[in-house]
Order: C-alpha cells, then structure tokens, then sequence
C-alpha cells in the first residue's frame, strides 16, 4: 500500500512537472501577447522531432543535439511570430482570429512532421534502458528526476528574468499595455519576440523531457499544451503560485481518475475541471482576472 | 462511378456539418470546435436505436436531431458563460468529452470497436441501399437545412444574431436577450448537426469514434472560415473544395498517404492566410475586398 501510494505521489510529481513547465512556457507567450498560440503544441512536438533528427538520423552527440532541437523548435515558434502574429497586429485583425489562426498554423506544422517522420510511434534512443530508481517503494527513473529538477530550476529562472532584468521588466510593461511601451520607446514587437523565443525554448525541453520519458507520435504535443492551458485557467494568468497550483491540480485529478476510475478517463476529467473552473471560480486561483471570462 | 457519387454523398455530410456551425460560428460569432461532437451524437443515436431497437431512420432522425438538441441545450448553459478564446477553448474541452464518452462507455458505444451493420435506409418499401438513391436523399435534407438557415438568417432573429455577432453589449443594451438567443443559436446548430450523423451511420453501415475527434472538428471549422462566416454559399464551395482536393492531389499522381497530410496542410494554409488577411472567407481573399470584422 506505502509502494503505491509512493508511486502514485511520484507519478503526480513528475506530471505537475511537465505541465508547470508547458503552462509556464504558454502563459509568458499569453502574458506578453492576450492570445492564445495553439501552434505551441507544435513547436513542443518539433523540439523532441527534432532530437530524433539529430541524435537517431544524424547521429550527432545526444547533447549537442538537445541544444540543437531546442535551438531549431524556438526558430519555428518565433516564425510563426514574425510571419503570422506580427502581421495580424498591423492589420489590426480581431481578437478570435489569432487563435484561428494559429490552429490553422498547428494544423500545417504537425503534418509536416507527419509527412517527414511518418505516424507511428517514435521513441527517443538514449545510451541505455535502466530500471530505475527506487525511492521509498517508488520506481522512478532518472530522466523523471531530471525532469523535476529542470522544470523547477527553468520556473524559478524565468521568475527571476521576468522581475530583475530589464528584459524582463518590459516584458511586464508590454502585458499591462503595450501602446504606452511603444509611446516610452519600447518597441513592444521586440519584446513580444523575444517572449516567444523563451516561450518556445521552454516548450521544446517539455517536448524533449516528455518524449524521452515515454514515446512520441506527430501529435502528441497538442494534449501536453491542452492539459498546460488547462492547468493555466485554473491557476490564474501571470501569477506563478497560481501555474503550480493548477499544475499540480491537473495532474493529481489525472492520476487520481487513473487509479480509482480508470486511466481511459484520464482526459474527460481534465476537461470537467477545466469546465467547472471556468464556471464558478473564472479567475482561477490567484483571483487575477482574466480576459474578458465573465459576461 | 460509383466512387464519384460516394463524393458527391460526402460532399453533401459536409456541406451540412459547415452550415450548421456557420449557424453559430457565422451569425452569432460562437466559434465552436465541438460541431463533430454533436455529429457523433447524431450517429451514435441512429446507430444504437437502430442496431438495439430496430428503428427505421424516419423515427431516428427526429430522435438524433432531439438528443444533439438536448446536450447542446445543457452544455450551452455552461459553455456560453464564457467568451471569446474562453469560449474555444471550453468547446475544445466539450469535444475531447464527447469523444471520451464515446471511446471509453463500452456498454454503450462498444468503445474503439464501434458499432457495425447498421441497416440501410427504408423509404416506402424502397430499400435506398444504392448510392444515387442515398445521394437524392441527401441532396434533399441539404436543401432542406439550407432554406431553414437561409430563412433563420433573413428573420428578425437571425438580424439580433447579426447584432450579437458585431456588438454584444449594444444588443444587449437595446433590450436583446442575448444569452438566450445564443443559447438557441448554439442548440439549433448542434440540431442540424444530427443530420448529417444519422446520414453517416446509415450509409456507411459501420462507425467508430475516430470519425468524430477534435481533428474533425477543425476541419469543419476550417471549411466554415475558409467559406466565409455567414456565408452559406460559401460553406457549400469550401466544402466541395476541400473534399474533391484529396482527389486532385491524387489525380497529379501524389500518393495516397501524402495527399492526406497535404490535404491537411493546405487547409491549415488557407486558415491562417484567410485570418492573417482579416477578410472573410477565401472569396474575399482573393477579390480585394475591404476588411471586415467579425
């Protein structure tokens, strides 16, 4: 029974990890920019795609190639930004379209990969298939300690970049208004891409860390950024506390159905919090509000 | 032949399935990913009261069209407290529901198995089982959708969905219930949505929930916006376009594993150029029309 419950708390870890790392990668995009990039779910697919590229095709040194993938995953993000988003805004487009469009634009980069690397299942080969750390009865492996570690290490950074550098303070003034940043001469288009290249950097290590732990396919990234947008909601946009305690929320309610109704309702029950937060608590959390939630 | 009119069948699903969420997506501005949800309710309907109960598919019509009604009559309520990308997103949650309900309710659905033989259509002793017969069929119920919403939009409510559409507040602000009419507006588009389910499961006899994910859902968006918002017409064209674009692909002599993925590029293409540009739909896109909002 101690196994278990030890295994079902580290699987909750390990997950809270994952999605903290996604949601914090999407809301400082959604931050910087009021709109959602479904595209992201592309860029965390790219990033580990891209490992395999590299490391299984290519055959080049396992970390050079992480570096590599992450590098080339941030490239599709921040094109999407100069070729697609950035035009949108000087058009002055309305509000929904971005999010249209960047379904669309998911659409198109997740049938590429599809297209090059084929459906099925594709699994990252690092050096050597171990059992596993036992800790208190749990099996854990050594990517999920990984895991935990980068995903807390790249939160507390990006923390920290957001609130003392300058970088990162304008990135704070473009969020409560960009027409006042670009009148005090800070070019809130600069600022925008620069978030979206921390944004997708973030997003293709979820994707590598992700992929490596389990398996991939072309799609995989869309439930991943799904269950990171969800854990966003329920949090509260722009308050970290509010993004662990959503990501931490989702996972435990995920696990949790695993065990005590079944692991096939794992994703009904997401969307059933998803729905009741957004129903009876629609700033989340942290109580900040959130656009436009209530009519 | 045979396979020109099968076609011409799917053709005509998706016509219905792109009107009908132009019914919310284009009059009212309720951009729904949930429309395949409600399609698989309306087969799953047909499907189960005709293979358990034996009902012919003038009873399962009416009875499909009802229960889509009912559950998007429930999930309305919730849904529409919500707006804009909240709204999306909500329905996106909605349709990954409907999907799980229909891959993991084993009793019912029978789960990733699906549901087989599903008996052919039964009109007056006649047995529509050949495809010109099922096409008239369903030539005919477009026809039918297509003069309700043409009429729905020409009526005084459809000009307070018009209105909604453009200002919410104004409407409301004129003494509009606006909560209301996009409660109807979103019940009467999952209603049409049946149509086409019920269709399906008779003709193609055997369904699973592969035919109705969120992929589907985003097709029928994409022929939605790529039609034009509020365009019937214009539903109709994209809808033929884009199911005929398979069989061009292959007919330039692409294989059929690639067409499908260009398929699917190329409508991803059309979405972002249609909604980069701010115009509505491709027609617009390519006459240099003004900007419009939507």
């Amino acid at each position: 029974m101690l196994n278990l419950i030890s295994q079902i708390v580290a699987n909750i870890l390990f997950s809270t990890s994952i999605y903290l790392l996604i949601a914090n990668s999407f809301s400082l995009i959604y931050y910087a920019t009021k709109h959602f990039h479904i595209a992201h779910a592309a860029v965390i697919t790219s990033g580990a795609y891209f490992v395999f590229l590299f490391a299984n095709k290519f055959s080049i040194p396992f970390p050079v190639s992480v570096a590599l993938a992450i590098a080339a995953a941030t490239l599709i993000g921040v094109l999407c930004e100069v070729f697609v988003y950035r035009q949108m805004r000087k058009r002055n487009v309305p509000a929904l379209a971005y999010l249209i469009a960047s379904i669309g634009l998911y659409v198109v980069i997740q049938n590429c990969i599809s297209l090059y690397f084929g459906d099925d299942t594709k699994i990252i080969n690092t050096a050597e298939v171990t059992v596993g750390h036992q800790i208190l009865g749990a099996y854990i492996t050594t990517i999920q300690i990984i895991t935990v570690f980068v995903s807390i290490t790249l939160l507390i950074a990006v923390n920290l970049f957001l609130h003392f550098t300058a970088t990162g303070k304008s990135i704070r003034a473009v969020a409560s208004n960009p027409e006042l940043c670009n009148i005090y001469g800070i070019s809130s288009n600069k600022v925008i891409l620069i978030a979206f290249g921390i944004g997708s950097a973030l997003a293709a290590t979820a994707g590598i860390l992700s992929a490596m732990d389990t398996n991939m396919t072309p799609t995989f990234g869309f439930n991943l950024l799904l269950y990171g947008v969800v854990a966003m909601i329920i949090g509260g946009v722009g308050s970290t506390r509010g993004l662990i305690a959503g990501s931490l929320m989702v996972a435990a309610a995920q696990h949790l159905a695993a065990y005590y109704i079944d692991t096939k309702w794992m994703d009904a029950v997401t969307y059933v919090i998803l729905i009741i937060f957004l129903i009876w608590k629609p700033l989340g959390f942290s109580g900040k509000r959130l656009k436009k939630v209530e009519v | 032949m045979e396979y020109i009119l099968h076609l011409f069948i799917l053709i005509s699903f998706y016509t219905l399935l792109s009107q009908s969420l132009n019914l919310a997506a284009g009059y009212t501005g309720l951009i729904s990913l949930a429309q395949a949800g409600f399609y698989g309710i309306g087969a799953y309907t047909t499907a189960i009261l005709s293979t358990q109960f034996g009902f012919s598919f003038w009873l399962n019509l009416p009875l499909a069209m009802l229960i889509s009604g009912a559950i998007a009559f429930v999930v309305s309520l919730i849904a529409l407290r919500t707006v804009e990308d909240y709204f999306i997103i909500c329905t996106l949650g909605i349709q990954v529901i409907l999907f799980s309900v229909m891959n993991n309710w084993m009793d019912l659905t029978r789960g990733p198995l699906g549901i087989p033989g599903i008996p052919s259509i039964h009109f007056f002793g006649l047995n529509l089982d050949n495809k010109i017969s099922f096409l008239l069929l369903s030539i005919f119920l477009v026809a039918v959708v297509w003069y309700i919403l043409k009429n729905i939009s020409k009526s005084g409510y459809g000009k307070t969905l018009k209105a909604i559409s453009e200002d919410e507040i104004y409407s409301q602000s004129i003494g509009k219930n606006v909560y209301q009419s996009k409660i109807i507006s979103f019940t009467l588009s999952a209603v049409f949505a049946a149509i086409p389910g019920a269709l399906y499961a008779h003709y193609i006899t055997y369904i699973d929930p592969r035919s109705f994910t969120v992929n589907e859902s985003i097709y029928i968006l994409s022929i939605v916006i790529i039609g034009g918002l509020g365009n019937l017409k214009g539903s109709f064209f994209a809808a033929t376009f884009l199911v005929l674009l398979p069989e061009a692909l292959r007919f330039v002599g692409m294989p059929d594993n690639i067409a499908a993925n260009m398929r699917q590029i190329i409508y991803g293409l059309l979405l972002v150029a249609v909604m980069m540009t701010g115009k509505n739909g491709l027609n617009e896109l390519l006459s240099k029309k003004k900007v419009i909002k939507f």
